[in-house]
């Protein structure tokens, strides 16, 4: 393979990696916090998606714009969600806590994307922001591309950064590692997990916005990015942002690969051989032994 | 045994079923048809999880592999006996080959695990075009089969429920529900894990293939959406959740419920089914953790009880009931040369931390052995090492003269190691009776499930819970479980009994009673035990030697009377002060 094609194609596979990864922190302070499997996950990212083409389709604004004007619908979402619904079962007992959470969220996976099927048509939309390219070389990056890219770094730092120092993000930790440890220390555990779970489907929203600049979405595609996201916070440990981007960009840049060199429609058999690999090989979770 | 009446119900209902065809029209007979094979997956898809406790979401996945492997090879010609024949196997197959891995993880790893079959199968199915003609799907030959398809669909829904009643009366079943409810112990009661969890989902895999064989064989045509859509694939086991998942009659009552709700959604709105179906799942999710048989106005309701009871062991009582005394434990000569428990440097860490240093230890049969130390000292992690929750770093434990080297916790426990855990840990959700039953029917030596329940009853006598046969075991009070973990233990007649701290929190009358329970378990069957606790005026009734722990190590191994003047010992229980001449003295 020529040099510039090779980077190309790694450069490809960094930014869908990235944006995987943008995915799977939500999901994984969701589940470290708040022990929910989220099904409906990458349904809430498909929803934005389409949401964000709309309003682009209806006003042309700028994306950046767009990006606060979906993130507080879908925190408040994720809030509600959670209390109305999630919150009420963790009185119950392990198992049927973990039952109650799949119905509901698989539930929600099916409404919502029924929802949206039927409010804005099934067909797949997109962002069509032009934009200019970068050259270095024969390699071509569209600047889109790399302002993404930048901004799903910037943002990952100061997540890490926040989950670190801030009191809140402590807390967060402290409430992923031991929650009742930590309740017993003040932190205030249910609020602490809902504006968690609020926070988790924010941070989709913003990956729905910079999905759809890139690539096509529709009400249906949510499902498989939910398994992705799960395999990159098994493979980078539940509650790890950095090992989280870490695995995300690593799954990006072997799909690309993958569809690269062999054909498109096997790329997305990677994450869920990946996963199935990691959890045999790790039955505690790659590197659940590294938290946060 | 079964009442004649209820086998006459059942049969009633058969029969009515099965005039569908002939009398109803050709639109009630595949409405009751895809209810039947909705029934068979919702069913199979609970026999992992209502009585196993494992939460496949995969489930549907086998249902696609038994209907593919069933077009592919009826396409080629391979027959109809042989189509479905390879259904099964393949469904069974592919579950097999699942089970090694899947069953490596617990709880919500495996649902993560399980969850991404489905998408796996659809995505196999839709890029394996040379076999399965890609997204496309396989069109089978027209013929109108839906008479014979509800036929077999009927017979198949039929086994399903006998298989389920079989599994609520049979050991494997039991085998079953002690891993539902702890599965590390049960494990030490004497199950062997791995063939019962990889059996039950092979079966439950080679039902649901034949469930999709017969669907597709119906409906001629499949396709990788209809087969592997996540929405469809979650509607049986919200169905079973309805009804009452682990109930011998919730899968099929809430299927039925769930199925007409869809038909009324389908007939009457043409758009939004999806979401509407969608917010039902929701709602089942929020408010029906047990299903609508464990709701209490439902299963309070004289008509309803039938229906919403948890066991259905059933058998004869014995007239006037157990009596307290004797246990069904053959007795045995002691042979005061035999070693029963011989540990030679056994050593176990935890990272940095070695929690077991080098002991030492030689047990012989008859002998009560106290075990003390303060906390941290290693007591526990001893036990554990014994029935083989832990393997030791390095060192050799020998049972009977036998290695336990590379043995499992079941191995061991047929060995006859029985224990009992510090934080009493019953299968809650089953009653006494059936605990007992468990540590029996899986003990040292193979009883079958009757004589095992019978046995309970009087061991539960011996322990003085013989009024609490019926009762759940998470619903006794502290000191009933301890007495509930020794009769588990004792039912599997061991030949060294591990007794960890049973007497905190017992009043002094209690502790006398246990004392003579142990003295007991020695003289007259020996048994030979050794006991951890920190009530010392327990043990000094009692035992014959005492061994101690500190940081690991043993310091002191001696007869009673020798041990309670050693100095180290003394230093040990009763902290530096003693050193001082501050301390009363010990008493023995």
């Amino acid at each position: 393979m020529p040099l510039e094609i090779f980077v190309q194609v790694l450069l490809s596979g960094v930014l869908l990696g990235g944006i995987y990864a943008l995915v799977a922190f939500g999901l994984s302070l969701v589940y470290g916090v708040a022990h929910i499997l989220n099904i409906a996950h990458g349904t809430l990212l498909a929803v934005s998606g389409v949401v964000a083409s709309l309003i682009y389709l209806a006003t042309g604004w700028h994306p950046l714009l767009i990006i606060p004007l979906m993130v507080a619908p879908v925190f408040l979402f994720g809030y509600v969600f959670h209390a109305l619904l999630l919150r009420p079962l963790a009185h119950r007992g392990k198992h049927d806590e973990t039952i109650g959470t799949v119905l509901i969220t698989t539930g929600a996976l099916i409404m919502l994307s029924d929802l949206t099927g039927f409010a804005a048509g099934t067909t797949q939309r997109n962002i069509p922001v032009g934009s200019g390219v970068f050259e270095f070389g024969e390699v071509i990056v569209p600047t889109a591309q790399v302002w993404i890219l930048a901004g799903i770094l910037a943002l990952t730092i100061v997540l890490q950064l926040y989950l670190k120092h801030a009191w809140f993000g402590r807390a967060v930790r402290a409430v992923t590692q031991d929650s009742l440890g930590a309740t017993i220390c003040g932190v205030n555990g249910p609020r602490a997990r809902a504006l968690t779970f609020a926070a988790g489907s924010g941070l989709v929203a913003v990956a729905g916005v910079l999905y759809a600049i890139v690539y096509p979405v529709d009400p249906y595609m949510g499902f498989s990015l939910t398994v992705r996201a799960f395999t990159i916070i098994v493979v980078g440990g539940i509650g790890n942002l950095p090992g989280a981007m870490i695995a995300g960009v690593m799954l990006g840049v072997a799909e690309s690969f993958t569809a690269f060199l062999w054909a498109p429609k096997w790329a997305p058999a990677l994450s869920v051989i990946l996963l199935l690999v990691i959890l045999v090989l790790f039955p505690r979770g790659f590197s659940s032994w590294k938290r946060a | 045994m079964t009442k004649p009446s209820s086998i006459a119900y059942a049969l009633v209902a058969l029969l009515a079923v099965a005039l569908i065809p002939l009398l109803g029209g050709p639109y009630l007979t595949s409405f009751v048809f895809a209810l039947l094979i909705s029934f068979v997956l919702a069913q199979s898809w609970d026999w992992v999880n209502g009585q196993m406790g494992y939460l496949n979401l995969g489930h549907y996945a086998f249902y696609g592999i038994g209907a593919y492997a069933f077009a592919i090879l009826l396409t080629r010609d391979a027959g109809l006996a042989v189509s479905f024949a390879g259904a099964v196997a393949f469904a069974t197959l592919a579950a097999l080959l699942v089970s090694f891995p899947l069953f490596r993880l617990k709880g919500d790893y495996f649902a993560f695990a399980t969850l991404a079959i489905v998408p796996l199968c659809e995505l196999l199915a839709n890029n394996l075009d040379w076999l399965t003609k890609g997204s496309d799907g396989i069109t089978l030959p027209p013929h109108y089969v839906l008479v014979p398809a509800f036929y077999a669909a009927l017979g198949l829904a039929a086994l399903t429920l006998l298989v389920t009643l079989g599994l609520m009366r049979s050991r494997f079943g039991y085998a079953l529900r002690a891993i539902r409810n702890d599965e590390q112990v049960a494990e030490v009661a004497g199950v062997r894990l791995f063939p019962v969890k990889a059996a039950m989902l092979a079966v439950s895999a080679a039902f649901a293939g034949l469930a999709g064989a017969i669907q597709a064989w119906q409906f001629s045509f499949i396709d990788p959406f209809t087969m592997f859509n996540l929405g469809v694939a979650l509607v049986p086991i919200a169905g079973a959740l309805l009804g009452g998942s682990g109930l011998l009659m919730g899968p099929l009552l809430g299927v039925i419920l769930f199925a007409s709700l869809q038909q009324l959604l389908l007939v009457n709105i043409t758009h939004l089914q999806g979401a509407l179906l969608g917010l039902v799942i929701v709602l089942i999710g929020r408010f029906l953790p047990g299903g609508l048989l464990r709701w209490k106005k439902i299963a309070a309701h004289p008509a309803f009880a039938w229906l919403a009871r948890e066991s259905h062991f059933e058998r004869e009582m014995t007239a006037g009931g157990p009596a307290a005394g004797a246990l069904p434990i053959s007795e045995a000569v002691i042979d005061p040369e035999r070693i029963v428990l011989q540990c030679e440097a056994a050593t176990m860490a935890f990272g940095g931390n070695v929690a077991v240093n080098r002991v030492n230890l030689t047990v012989r049969q008859g002998e009560i052995v106290g075990l003390v130390g303060p906390n941290g000292s290693g007591k526990t992690t001893l036990f554990n090492l014994i029935s083989g929750i832990y393997t030791p770093k390095s060192g050799r434990i020998r049972i009977d003269g036998r290695d336990i080297a590379g043995l499992r916790a079941d191995e061991i426990a047929h060995l006859g190691v029985g224990r009992s855990y510090q934080i009493p840990r019953p299968f809650g959700e089953l009653t006494v009776r059936e605990n007992i039953a468990i540590g029996r029917t899986y003990g040292r030596h193979k009883t079958a499930l009757p004589d095992a329940m019978e046995a309970a009853d009087s061991i539960a006598a011996f322990v003085g819970l013989g009024d609490k046969l019926e009762t759940r075991a998470d619903h006794l009070s502290l000191q009933q479980k301890k007495a509930l973990e020794l009769a588990r233990a004792l039912a599997s007649e061991p030949k060294l009994l591990l007794v960890d701290e049973v007497a905190s929190g017992l009043s002094t009358v209690e502790i006398n009673l246990f004392v003579q329970h142990i003295r007991a378990i020695r003289d007259r069957y020996g048994i030979t035990v050794i006991w951890v606790e920190h009530i010392f005026s327990a043990l000094s009734q009692v035992v014959d030697r005492l061994v101690v722990l500190e940081s690991g190590s043993v310091i002191a191994d001696a007869p009673l009377a020798e041990a309670v003047r050693d100095e180290n010992v003394l230093r040990t229980y009763l902290g530096s002060a003693h050193g001082d001449g501050r301390t009363a003295e010990a008493r023995p």
